[in-house]
Parts: C-alpha cells; structure tokens; sequence
C-alpha cells in the first residue's frame, strides 16, 4: 500500500502545476486581448482599410434590406420634429425607431461612440460660438443639398454610384465643386475673420481623462445592449430594422476607426494635395460596385434598385451645395454622425442644422413639382450594357486615381 | 530619456492655438503659419481635435516638413512641435 503522504504530495503537485498553468492560460489570453485592442482600438486604421470593410456592409444593408443612404433618415426626424411642432398635416409614416434609415442612422452614432469609448478617444469636444455657428449653417446647406440632391455624400454619391446610377457621378462633380468654394470660403474666414471671433482661445476639449482606464469597459457593455436591442427587434418581428441596427454600429465602428471622412476626400485634394481619403472612398466604391452588379445582374435585387437621382442638375446643384456646407460644418453627413458620436457638439449642431433644413427643402420641391426639372434616375447598364456599364465605370475610377495621383506630385488643384 | 523629456527642453519660435478647432481648421492653420516661418525654425501647435494626431504627422512628412512629435497636456490638449528643415 502507498503511503498516505506520498500520494497527497503528488496531488499537491499536480494541482499547483494545474494553478499555474491556468495562470499562464489566463495571462496569455489577457494578453492576447490586450494585443487585439491594441490593433484594433489604439492604432489608427488606414483610410482604405476602412473603406474595404465600409463597402462590405454596405452590401450587406443592400441584401439585407435596400439601399444605404443617411439623408432619408434625418428627413424622418425632420418631418417628425414639424409635425409634432403642428407645422405638418399628417404624421410621417415610420416612427424614428422603425425608419430603416433613421435606424441605421442612430447605429452609426452609437458605433462611433462605442468605438471612441474602445480608442479612450472620447470626451465632450466644446468649440468657440463662431464653430457652432459654422456647424448649425454648413448642416442647413447640406440638408438642402440633399433634398435637391435626394441624397447626401451616401446616398447621392456613394450609394448612388456604386448602384451604377449616373447622378452618382454628377454629384461627386458637385461635391468637388462645392469643396472648392467651402475651402475658398474657409480660407477668406482666417484671414478676414477676427481671432477673437473665430476662437484660437476658444474652450477646449474636456478630458475623459480621470476615467479613461474605464472606458473601453464601456464600450463593450455598449456593444452588448446592441445585441440586445437587436433581441429586442427580432421579438417585435422586426429583424431587418434590428439588423440594420446592429450593420450601422459596425459602420460608425469602421468609419470612426479609419476617420472616415468624405469632406476630408473631397477638400485635401485642395487643400494640402493629399489623397489619401478620397483614393480610400474610390477603394470602397469599386468593391461596392462589383457587389451590387453581382446582386443586381443575378436578379437578388432588382436592377432599378436606388437608381433615382436627379440627373443631372439635381444631383450636381445639390452636390455643390452640399459639398460647401461640409466644409462648414466639417464633416459630411456620415461624418457628422460618428463626429457627433466622438462627442464634438459642433457636429451634433451640424445634424440639428442637417434635419430643420432637409424636410422642408424636400417638401417644397415635391409639392412645386422642382423635381421634373432637376432630372430623374439614369442606370448606366440600361444605355451601354452591363459589360460597357461596368468597364467605363472603373475607368472613371482608375481615371480620378491618376489625377488625384498626378495632383498630389504637381499640387496643381491646391488653393494656397 | 523619453521623448516626452526631449520635447520639453524645445523652444518653439512661434506658438499656434487650435484649441475647440476641429477639423479641418487646425491643419489649415498650420499650413499658413508654417509658410511664414524661417529655416530651422520650431512651430509649436496646441490643439484638442483627435483628428490632428494623424493630420499633423501625415502633413509634414508629405511637404518636408521635420515633426518633432507630439504629447498630451495635463490640461487636455496636444502639444505638437514641427521644425522647418
């Protein structure tokens, strides 16, 4: 018979050597948490990363549901915001939490505040008067670009082109445009404004320093109340509003994470030369595009999807007005939102300036009957073929890169 | 030595508040500012929009610009020191 003692010594053994292993098990997961959120979290992503995964869930939402767009959703707080006030008739159709736009809206705010939360990047940003004047103005603009425009930097150029919709391309003209002018405007502003008014001594941002080891664990508790308020649609029978719920959180995540900005795109080529954003936009649009022709030419969604922007003067007038007020406001529609997430209050006045504006400017032109004349869809395939359609949109593609390229070694577009 | 230590002991030739500016205001600011400064001058930028972290740094290795680097201030804003090479 073995001795007592020999047989405990040996478990005591066996079990110390259990405790450190799982020791070493819980420190290489810790750590490998930590190398994680590292990557993801504290490193800054590439524009073009961003713009990989930002087409991706945008195919997504077009198999999910329809096409993305931001603008129809800030038309639905607007239109609730006059008609509570009595200043519409009839109440809109969908409620804030059941308009697939409006949803997916509130998604991007929310992802970008989680991930700002994950990046210790959030705080509540203040800005001197002068900026949320800019913010509350640059937001009306665009609000009214995109009535005219119907659809914002998403949904009239973005989404627009990748649903091969020519108005796509108009606006992206007028975005240019309307960028030009806004940085002409901006530069005027520095050099005619005085510093008191525009707040080189402005307040600064306030820190969520004393807290900020603590953040990221908010952010993941964010993260998990988004799964459940998906839960929660599924159980109202409501799962394609829950879902595009949960693909705008991811897309606030993505565009915050590789600061997402068209305004920088359209504006930088301008304004340093730099190409950076808008060679990432370009990225992200020929992936959507592929996408959408795949869905489209096997028929899981109908060819006319999203083709119905005003080409050609709707999409370029709104397109350039648009592309002023986002210099304004600094940042576009998509960018307002996550910006606004981040805890800028000049953005959250640019999504106030956004929705007032873009309800009754889209009032107005439907009952005027404007929209006759500011042109109606053009889907690419349905003049050249999908073949042709296709080839001549990559060349437009591969064309802005080798300009945007060009300008960025002869710095032949800057405007000082 | 950190670099935090080594950015201390710079004496900036010229100081730039973009304090509550967000983009792309800051980096606006910054460019006009550094086209009026001499040789081996030292610009000094105080700024609190996150976006400056890359902007600044992207900014100055594309026109030959030296970025010396840049900290955070007790005070909640970001001291950035770029040199003209």
């Amino acid at each position: 018979m073995i001795p007592e003692g020999v047989d405990t010594q040996a478990e005591c053994a066996a079990a110390s050597k259990q405790d450190k292993d799982m020791t070493e098990h819980t420190s290489f997961i810790k750590g490998e948490i930590e190398k994680a959120h590292r990557t993801v979290f504290l490193t800054p992503w590439p524009a073009w990363v961003s713009g990989v995964f930002l087409a991706f869930l945008a195919l997504l939402i077009f198999m999910w549901w329809h096409t993305w767009g931001i603008a129809g959703g800030f038309a639905n707080w607007g239109d609730w915001f006059f008609y509570r006030l009595g200043l519409y008739e009839s109440a809109p159709q969908r409620g804030v939490l059941l308009n697939g736009m409006s949803v997916s809206n509130i998604g991007l705010l929310v992802g970008a505040f989680a991930s700002a939360l994950m990046s210790r990047q959030f705080a509540v940003h203040r800005a001197p008067r002068w900026e949320y004047g800019k913010g509350l103005v640059g937001g009306g603009l665009m609000g009214v670009g995109a009535a005219i425009a119907a659809g914002c930097n998403v949904g009239g150029f973005y989404s627009a082109l990748g649903m091969l919709d020519l108005g796509g391309a108009m606006m992206m003209l007028g975005l240019f445009a309307g960028a030009y002018l806004g940085l002409r405007y901006l530069l005027w502003e520095m050099e005619n404004v005085g510093q008191n008014g525009q707040g080189a001594t402005g307040p600064g941002g306030k820190s969520s320093k004393d807290w900020s080891g603590l953040a990221p664990y908010v952010g993941v508790l964010v993260f998990i109340l988004m799964l459940v308020a998906f839960q929660v649609y599924n159980w109202l029978g409501q799962t394609q509003m829950g879902g595009l719920l949960f693909f705008g959180f991811l897309i606030g995540l993505v565009m915050h994470r590789g600061r997402f900005c068209f305004a920088n795109a359209f504006r930088e080529p301008f304004m340093t030369g730099d190409s950076t954003m808008m060679r990432g936009v370009i990225v992200s649009l020929m992936i959507y595009a592929l996408g959408v022709a795949a869905m489209k030419w096997a028929y899981i969604q109908p060819p006319g999807a999203g083709v119905y922007h005003p080409f050609w003067m709707g999409s370029l007038i709104g397109g350039v007005i648009f592309g002023f007020g986002m210099l304004l406001a600094g940042g576009c529609a998509s960018g307002s939102l996550w910006r606004a997430g981040e805890g800028h209050l000049k953005l959250w006045l640019a999504l106030g300036g956004f929705f007032l504006t873009n309800s009754p400017t889209g009032r107005l032109l439907d009952q005027s009957g404007a929209r006759e004349i500011l042109g109606g869809g053009v889907f690419i395939p349905d003049i050249v073929t999908w073949q042709g359609g296709l080839t001549l949109f990559y060349l437009l593609c591969a064309g802005i890169m080798l300009l945007l390229v060009w300008n960025e070694q002869t710095e032949k577009f800057t405007a000082f | 030595m950190t670099v935090q230590e080594n950015l201390q002991n710079i004496q900036a030739d010229h100081v730039l508040d973009t304090k509550g500016l967000s983009c792309p205001m800051p980096l606006l600011k910054v460019k006009k500012t550094l086209k009026t400064m001499k040789k081996g001058q030292v610009l000094e930028v105080h700024g609190t929009d996150p976006g400056s972290k890359n902007d600044i740094p992207n900014y100055c290795e594309k026109h030959g610009y030296q970025f010396l680097g840049y900290e955070d201030h007790p005070e909640n804003y970001t001291r950035y020191f770029i040199q003209i090479e």
